[in-house]
């Protein structure tokens, strides 16, 4: 069954990084702090938009070799909020996320 | 191409390949995959729902090696794949691949066609010799290098080129994952002879049995025969010849179909469904309708109604009205007039509503009677209101509680209502 926990907490993303998608260059975060402990992504799964009534919100599907990170950025507020954290038991078992209970 | 109704037989197409059918591969799996990368290279089920009777809607390619396929239920794909890792669709990713991929293939030609959520046709016709003048298969490598870079490396698609949209979808089918293949008058029966009847896309066990008792086995056989055979014995009607021109190269599969229902359907959480919980499902079912209708700019002036059952009986009811109608209230009130009607022998399982008779909506008529307005115009309002802040913001007491049980799910088919899916998702 699927490895997901649900959070929904606001996030401070402390370090972007830009990218060239397509023909335009993005920007994507980089280092995720919350309570205290920073997580800094690897790689960039999916970058998607998405609407809540009239809010664009922007879904970035991230990871740091250790869990994959769901983080939505509102384009109205300017917040980022770690929506949830995905897949902790399929990453190297040496090394616990940041976020791991 | 000019359609070749007028002529029964029809030597093989011998013009250039101009259509590219293109198909992202296990597409809601590879979405997932691409968008958590820690689930790559392990079997992934994509399913409507997290319970043991889901369906797995899509696999990625590791789990279809180990025999899941679409359509099995949870439990079953776990017993072939105990490793197998279920995920919950999540429309607006798909969404947003799917406009990505439109966004590729219209930058080649205007002659776009999406078949489905996940596959679509270009049609290069009228462009190669301003526009595209390099090789199709050329194009097809560029395409799958913007997919992967546009959308994301883990991406792939199969892409066929063929002289019409039924052959394209064959070579596409040809080399699973990320294949690239030409069919043309000269490899054509080269290709149809290393295929099954059944590997022909509208050929299932039905078409098989009704081919082979008319002696045809394979598909260099249903090529060989004549349109007289497949119109008169074989499939008894227009399709047989259908069939035979487009076995040969010509299109005959370019229709665009009008909209004749809008509709939708639900399987009951509950086996056995209290009065209460059936008519706020129904309520609910009826608003999603309602919306539809509006999204596509219409009016209906019938409805239906089905309820499957658990003891395995089928009911429905049908009536069509004098005036027409569009309002979430409208709908839900004519379709209680028939499930007010429905037999209560057993528990329901399933129900669906839709509507027909479908016409331009009057909406922006004002009408000579009052009410006729002012249902307009509240209907108008809480559209507004729901599109501001979110769909069901404003809603029917009776829907309450049901839009958290029934999940819009991801269209197969057509995905007109795509849009109208994501502002909900």
């Amino acid at each position: 069954m699927e490895d997901i926990v649900t959070l929904n907490k606001d996030v401070s993303i402390v370090a972007y990084y830009f990218h060239n998608r397509g023909s335009l260059l993005k920007c994507f975060p980089k280092k995720m702090e919350y309570e205290g402990k920073s997580v800094t992504f690897t790689k960039t799964g999916l970058r998607h938009p998405t609407k809540k009534g009239n809010r664009m919100i922007h879904v970035f599907d991230m990871t740091d070799g250790q869990a994959d990170y769901r983080l939505e950025f509102d384009a109205e507020s300017l917040s980022w909020t770690l929506v949830s954290i995905a897949d902790m038991h399929y990453a190297t078992p040496s090394i616990k996320p940041a976020f791991a209970s | 191409m000019p359609h070749p109704q007028s002529s029964l037989h029809l030597p093989v197409n011998c013009a250039s390949a101009e259509v590219m059918h293109i198909d992202l591969n296990s597409c809601f799996a590879m979405v997932e995959q691409q968008a958590r990368p820690l689930l790559r290279g392990r079997p992934v089920g994509v399913t409507n729902r997290k319970t043991a009777n889901a369906c797995v809607v899509a696999a990625s390619y590791e789990a279809k090696n180990l025999g899941v396929k679409v359509g099995m239920t949870f439990s079953e794909a776990t017993s072939l794949a105990p490793g197998l890792i279920l995920v919950e669709t999540d429309p607006p990713k798909y969404h947003w691949v799917y406009q990505k991929l439109v966004e590729i293939m219209r930058s080649y030609s205007p002659n776009v066609t999406m078949k489905s959520i996940d596959e679509g046709v270009v049609d290069f016709s009228g462009t190669i010799e301003h526009i595209n003048r390099r090789p199709l298969p050329e194009i097809g490598s560029e395409i799958k290098a913007r997919l992967k870079d546009e959308v994301g490396t883990w991406m792939s698609c199969n892409i066929g080129i063929a002289p019409n949209r039924f052959l394209a979808k064959l070579a596409a089918s040809l080399h699973k994952p990320d294949g690239l293949d030409t069919i043309n008058h000269k490899n054509l029966r080269q290709i149809l002879s290393t295929l099954e009847l059944t590997d022909l896309s509208g050929i299932a066990e039905r078409n098989q049995a009704r081919l082979n008792s008319a002696g045809i086995y394979t598909p260099l056989q249903f090529l060989d025969a004549s349109a007289e055979l497949l119109k008169r014995r074989v499939f008894k009607s227009v399709c047989g010849e259908d069939w035979h021109h487009r076995l040969r190269g010509w299109e005959v599969d370019s229709q665009e179909w009008a909209t004749k229902s809008i509709g939708r359907q639900y399987v009951l959480e509950d086996r056995q469904p209290s009065e209460e919980v059936l008519r706020s499902r129904l309520s609910y079912l009826c608003e999603t309708t309602a919306m539809k209708l509006r999204y596509k700019c219409m009016s209906a002036r019938g409805i239906f109604l089905y309820i499957r059952y658990a003891n395995g009986d089928y009911w429905y009811d049908r009536k069509k009205f004098k005036s027409n109608f569009f309002s979430n209230a409208e709908v839900y009130r004519r379709a209680t007039l028939l499930f007010n009607r429905r037999p209560l022998d057993a528990y329901a399982l399933e129900i669906g509503v839709s509507c027909y008779g479908l016409e331009p909506s009057s909406m922006n008529q004002v009408s000579l009677l009052d009410e006729v307005n002012k249902e307009v115009w509240l209907t108008e309002a809480v559209d507004r209101i729901n599109s501001q802040f979110g769909e069901f913001t404003v809603t029917h007491a009776s829907s309450l509680g049901s839009e958290a049980v029934v999940k819009q799910k991801i269209p197969f088919g057509s995905t007109r209502y795509f849009e109208l899916l994501c502002s909900r998702a």
